[in-house]
């Protein structure tokens, strides 16, 4: 009997592609040593030409071309190791936030869980006005930018994170840039190498950082690490379980890891040998098995969420397809998962929003998604709806709250009651507002910043 | 006659006539733009026709598109085929670097794809025309703001297919937006607060770059649009900057 199997259709090999014919158990066999092998820790490292783009900045710096924006003795850093074993330094007080505009457009209890974090740890941060988005999004999707403009909004931005501090009368440098977006964390990491690399680059955006009176004694600021806020998570892990309230010991939990994250400029990932036998990036995972949950592996775990930057605006046939059928439905089909948490924007909207649709499809799979630092900030009791902003999630996140033993209704009826009290101009803050603030048009010197 | 040809003969010509609808001065033209962007290559290494990119690829379960196929069309300086792929299929590609962590050589064929993007806007094609029609809102927010995305764009009319449950909690957006613990988020009309003089740098940095003159290609009206609303900010910033001068005068 032939078993041949017919089910999927490959498209895109270019017209000189011939089926070969193979049956099912001669695919099998086939593909046998790529599954042995993909998804590995070896997939990524097996190149020639790797090198450490922060070897070209030390040397710029000492010709005298840029200025490093060093993460210092006072940002109390810690080290981590990298895909190749290199050292990593993330830097855990005097945080200048750079926030993400889908995050705090559509998923506002990300930020604001993280910032709780800060708080109930004590940690120094700043989150300002005067930041712009990466602008890589709209790079992505459109193709309207280029390296250039994308390099001039990185300097413009961590510029502005190095003299931020003077608005508090402290020295310059004395916060340090932290990314929300994993976009952002990977374009400029990207374009960081691209601005080392090619000294065309970096005379053309001189002139621009020049203009906007952006450089430091005349040369180009370039930072000493990109840190994702993940990466910061992830060290600080320990101290978070120190904080921890309700136990999900019962949590089986599945990670959507970034691509952006972990995918772009892969040589600046974290990977630890004992998360996941070192084989996966270890942000997001390390934390959830730090709390406790059970982290489930799955098949398409390396899969991408189907975002696709230009899709989710203008062709979401592609986005639903590939987030439920490659993501969702696998995770609970496979992983039995009672939630999937990923540390990106792009992610965590594509793979909460695009559940409902299924159902017009036959594909009615319900999973509830949030980013590893509204699961973290849930497990340290932070509210649900005040907090974690848990109503903007359309994925049944109700369902994971009642198995952590969270009474979601009684915190729905507080938070209904505590809009009342906003309205009435009683709202509460994570920090002071008139740091935010900090030059140019509404800025008030503050006497007393404690 | 063309009607039932490829793309390639509609977009460059009959292969079986002596006159090819796009000169070769064109297809040369628009290579060169590819292969003199800095990044060029850097992306690009040699390619051995491996297929991993592919195998990897998401685009590919779903779309006629393969970036193995793109990297072999550059490779080999095929430069029809490099037309070709410019009218539909660079645009399936979507953006998550798979392929590039994966490519033994060190190949990135999502950044090459971006420089063909970049490419295709520059060259005023009509897929770049096509396929950025509906980010025209985007655009205005982003490059009026510095905010690419913003409460206020999330709606039902806009996102019918994302069921009822945008919001969990019935209040009226500008209240749910006030009820954020942090108070650049309090915002509708952008993710986060901007500070003027943010969105008027920001400004100067899609001059500077030509940035505005991609845009003024692709649309005119939203460029239009655009250029008023930022001459507004600036002389809004400006009027500032002279009031900061008076005062310090007093």
């Amino acid at each position: 009997m032939d078993t041949k199997d017919t089910s999927t259709h490959l498209t895109g090999h270019g017209s000189e592609w011939r089926d070969a014919g193979l049956s099912s158990e001669q695919a099998q066999r086939a593909t046998s040593w790529v599954e042995a092998h993909v998804d590995k820790r070896s997939m990524l490292t097996n190149k020639d030409r790797v090198e450490d783009v922060r070897d070209i900045m030390w040397q710029l710096e000492k010709d005298g071309e840029i200025v490093v924006h060093r993460v210092r003795d006072e940002h109390k850093p810690k080290m981590v190791k990298t895909l190749y074993g290199w050292d990593k330094k993330i830097p855990t007080t005097q945080l200048w936030h750079h926030k993400s505009c889908g995050q705090c457009g559509n998923i506002p209890g990300y930020p604001t869980s993280l910032l709780w974090l800060m708080n109930k740890m004590e940690i120094k941060y700043l989150d300002e006005t005067d930041q712009t988005s990466c602008t890589a999004w709209n790079y992505h999707g459109s193709g309207i930018g280029n390296v250039e403009s994308l390099a001039a909004v990185f300097l413009r931005n961590f510029h502005q994170a190095y003299v931020s501090a003077r608005a508090q009368g402290l020295p310059d440098g004395y916060f340090y840039p932290l990314v929300h977006c994993g976009t952002s964390f990977g374009n400029y990491k990207e374009i960081r190498g691209y601005l080392l690399k090619s000294a065309e680059l970096r005379e053309r955006v001189t002139k621009i950082l020049g203009k906007l009176d952006r450089l430091v004694d005349g040369k180009l600021l370039i930072p000493e690490e990109i840190v994702h806020y993940s990466e910061w998570l992830h060290v600080m892990r320990d101290e978070i379980h120190n904080h921890q309230e309700i136990d999900c010991s019962n949590i089986r939990s599945t990670i959507h890891p970034a691509c952006h994250v972990y995918k772009m400029v892969p040589e600046d990932a974290i990977y630890d040998d004992d998360v996941l036998g070192g084989n996966r990036v270890a942000v997001s995972t390390g934390l959830m098995d730090t709390l406790g949950t059970q982290v489930i592996d799955y098949s398409t775990w390396y899969d991408c969420c189907g975002f696709g930057f230009r899709h989710i605006i203008s062709e979401r046939e592609f986005t639903r397809s590939f987030a439920i059928d490659r993501k969702v439905r696998v995770a609970v089909e496979e992983a039995h998962a009672d939630v999937m948490v990923g540390h990106d924007t792009g992610c965590i909207t594509t793979l909460d929003k695009n559940q409902w649709i299924g159902k017009a499809d036959g594909k009615d799979v319900e999973l509830p998604i949030i980013a590893d630092c509204q699961f973290a900030a849930l497990v340290c009791g932070a509210h649900p709806y005040k907090i974690v902003q848990l109503h903007w999630h359309a994925s049944p996140v109700e369902a994971l709250m009642e198995k952590l033993g969270i009474d979601w209704k009684t915190a729905k009826t507080e938070f209904e009651a505590y809009l009342k009290e906003v309205e009435a101009g009683k709202q509460e803050n994570l920090y002071d507002p008139r740091l935010m603030i900090t030059s140019g048009p509404g800025f008030k010197k503050i006497a007393n910043v404690s | 006659m063309h009607s039932a040809g490829t793309r390639v003969q509609d977009h460059i010509g009959d292969p079986f006539s002596e006159e090819p609808i796009l000169p070769r001065e064109k297809l040369e033209e628009v290579f060169n733009d590819i292969q003199s962007d800095l990044r060029y290559d850097h992306e690009l290494n040699g390619c051995l026709n491996c297929g991993i990119c592919t195998a990897t690829c998401p685009a590919a379960h779903y779309y006629d598109f393969s970036p193995r196929e793109i990297v072999q069309l550059l490779w080999t300086e095929n430069l029809e085929g490099i037309y070709d792929a410019m009218q539909e299929k660079i645009w399936s590609c979507a953006q998550c670097y798979t392929c590039a962590a994966r490519c033994p050589f060190g190949n990135s064929p999502g950044s090459l794809i971006m420089i063909m993007r970049e490419t295709a806007i520059k060259h005023s094609m009509e897929s770049a025309q096509e396929v950025l029609r509906p980010f025209s809102r985007v655009m205005l927010k982003l490059i009026s703001t510095g905010n690419q995305l913003a409460p206020d764009m999330i709606t039902p009319d806009h996102f019918p297919d994302w069921g009822p449950n945008i919001s969990k909690v019935d209040a009226p957006l500008k209240l749910l937006r006030k009820a954020i613990p942090m108070p650049t988020l309090n915002t509708t009309e952008t993710a986060w607060e901007v500070n003027l003089k943010t969105s008027v740098e920001l400004y100067t940095i899609w001059e500077m770059t030509g940035v505005l003159d991609q845009l003024e290609t692709i649309d005119e009206n939203l460029f239009d649009v655009i250029s008023d609303i930022m001459d507004e900010k600036r002389e809004d910033y400006e009027d500032w900057l002279e009031d900061q001068e008076d005062e310090d005068d007093d």
